[in-house]
């Protein structure tokens, strides 16, 4: 089973420590999610999966270590991060922004279906494909980011506040694609997101991250139902 | 009136070497943001490259397949070993690295070949195309013809490639390309080789027409940063429009502005750099530097 697990994982910026050992375990084929407030480390976390920070602690996905790896590496065993910022390649095409996504892959055959693929997720991007990536408005350069993610065929992907700067209808239609790809392919998500609901209704699990530490963990029903996640989070008393 | 296009002629001839300089420093700025400043020493070292293996009696072709291979692998080894461990420092920091490797090239080939000057064979057939009133020497067809070439090439590369695509997407994001897979430590070594390869081909095209020596490629140099500011430093096409503009208005002033003269000329690429940065200081094809998050 290609799970993920992490492992009092450890993780800052110089000598400045955010996560104070993180561990969690995300079973494949499901979606967890992470909360918790601006600052708290949600950011830090991914990046520490995905390499972009040095951390210490482990995360094996499948048994394979990710943690102290550089990011290339973690993209080659098949980790997909869509950052803050979306990291999009602005003055490239839109077509070779989804390329990029594929670029560690082999089999041309096997890329085009998968382009083809991502059409159907999203078909507003077949019409741009010439397009410079900058000029996309915001919820499409998140529908491309996703793109460029998923053309990784990725085992494990990361998506950092996906609704951030959308509008509730586009963030809602995002959240149901990811969901959709996650029921199609099986693929492993974890998702920070400002917007509860719409995390915890895809996710099967979820964490509340504060200041650096899992404050509370549980399946998503179980946190929904939370007081106190309900009071900062969600906007309502239970 | 023939007398002017004759000038533009020989303009162009001169504008293709600059651009082909100018091209090599936009290849570097593009991926690391450095302006190198060595570039023109390390283009005058390849055409000491060349010239030996030239005076040890192999053809110049052959000589320059490996002088162009020697270049790559030695651009590649210079952002390996010099450049890398300044990664990242400030601007001032590389500035200086750069210049330093300026100094340490000129002083290497010094002392390897001496400051004495040695003459460089021409490869092109001497002669001429007459065009109507027009002369064109098989030279400037030459020197036209082999910038077309590389620029024909890194076209093909950049966009046809993915080695290219990779490349084209370290220069506009480097942290987003290291999350798709790419290398970027690698790419970056690999547009420093290519940088260097293309800045050889104007050291092995101006040697026939100065002399070579040391301190050849010095103001070759000027007139290529003048070729890039005016394109934009970060427009390969750029590098090439301004390399030949920059050609041409050097002949111009150098014919028909009286006070110029031959030896006012080197005055030319500053003017231009000058009012470029005054008027337009993202250059014709750069992007000016707004951010769109
Ligand atoms: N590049 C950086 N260099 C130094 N400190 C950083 C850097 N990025 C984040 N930090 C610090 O790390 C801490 C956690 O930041 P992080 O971005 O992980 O939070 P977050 O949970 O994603 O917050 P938000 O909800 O606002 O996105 C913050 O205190 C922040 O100041
Ligand atoms: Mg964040």
């Amino acid at each position: 089973m290609s799970d993920l697990v992490v492992d009092g994982l450890v993780a800052g910026y110089g000598d400045v420590r955010v996560l104070h050992g993180v561990s969690f375990t995300v079973r494949q084929g499901e979606v967890c999610a992470i909360l918790g407030p601006n600052g708290a480390g949600k950011t830090t976390l991914l990046r520490a999966l995905s390499g972009m920070v040095r951390t210490r602690g482990t995360a094996t996905l499948g048994g394979t270590e990710l943690a102290g790896r550089s990011p290339d590496t973690v993209a080659r065993l098949g980790v997909a991060h869509v950052p803050e910022g979306r990291g999009t390649f602005m003055p490239l095409t839109v077509e070779d922004n989804l390329r990029l996504g594929a670029f560690v892959r082999r089999g041309r055959a096997e890329v085009e279906a998968d382009l083809e693929r991502i059409f159907t997720y999203f078909p507003v991007l077949k019409t741009r494909l010439k397009q410079e990536a900058g000029s996309l408005s915001g919820g499409e350069q998140q529908m491309l980011a996703l793109g460029r993610a998923l053309m990784l065929r990725p085992r494990l992907l990361l998506l950092d506040e996906p609704s951030l700067g959308l509008a509730p209808l586009v963030t809602r239609e995002l959240f149901r694609i990811v969901q959709a790809i996650n029921a199609e392919e099986q693929t492993t998500v974890v998702v920070v997101e400002q917007n509860a609901h719409l995390a915890l209704g895809i996710a099967q699990q979820a964490h509340v991250l504060e200041t650096g530490r899992i404050v509370l963990s549980g399946t998503a029903e179980d946190i929904r139902a939370d007081e106190q996640v309900a009071q900062s989070y969600l906007g309502y008393r239970v | 009136m023939a007398g002017f296009l004759q000038q533009i002629v020989t303009g162009l001839g001169a504008g293709a070497i600059y651009a082909s300089l100018a091209l090599a420093l936009v290849l570097i700025y593009q991926f690391t943001g450095i302006v190198n400043f060595a570039q023109g020493e390390l283009a005058m070292f390849s055409t000491y490259v060349a010239w030996t293996l030239v005076a040890a009696g192999m053809s110049f072709w052959l000589a320059l397949v490996i002088t162009l291979v020697v270049s790559f692998v030695g651009g590649m080894l210079i952002e390996r070993v010099v450049i890398r461990p300044v990664e990242g420092a400030p601007e001032l920091t590389i500035v200086i690295v750069t210049v330093g490797l300026f100094i340490f090239v000129n002083a290497a080939a010094g002392w390897i070949w001496t400051f004495l000057i040695k003459d460089f064979p021409n490869p092109f057939p001497g002669g001429a195309l007459e065009l109507g009133a027009v002369t064109v020497n098989f030279s400037t067809l030459g020197v036209l013809g082999v910038v077309a070439l590389v620029m024909g090439l890194l076209y093909l590369l950049f966009q046809h490639t993915k080695i290219g695509l990779g490349m084209r997407a370290v220069a506009t994001n480097p942290a987003s390309a290291r999350l798709v897979g790419i290398r970027v430590g690698w790419t970056l070594a690999l547009g420093w080789g290519l940088a260097a390869t293309v800045g050889a081909v104007s050291g092995v095209l101006v040697a026939p027409l100065l002399f070579l020596e040391p301190n050849m490629m010095a103001g070759v140099l000027i007139y290529a940063f003048a070729a890039a500011t005016l394109g934009g430093f970060d427009s390969p096409v750029g590098a090439v429009v301004g390399g030949l503009v920059v050609g041409v208005a050097e002949t111009l002033a150098g014919a028909y502005v009286g006070f110029i003269g031959s030896d006012l000329k080197i005055g030319v690429p500053l003017l231009i750099i000058l009012a470029v940065l005054l008027l337009r200081p993202q250059g014709l094809f750069g992007r000016a530097a707004v951010e769109r998050a």
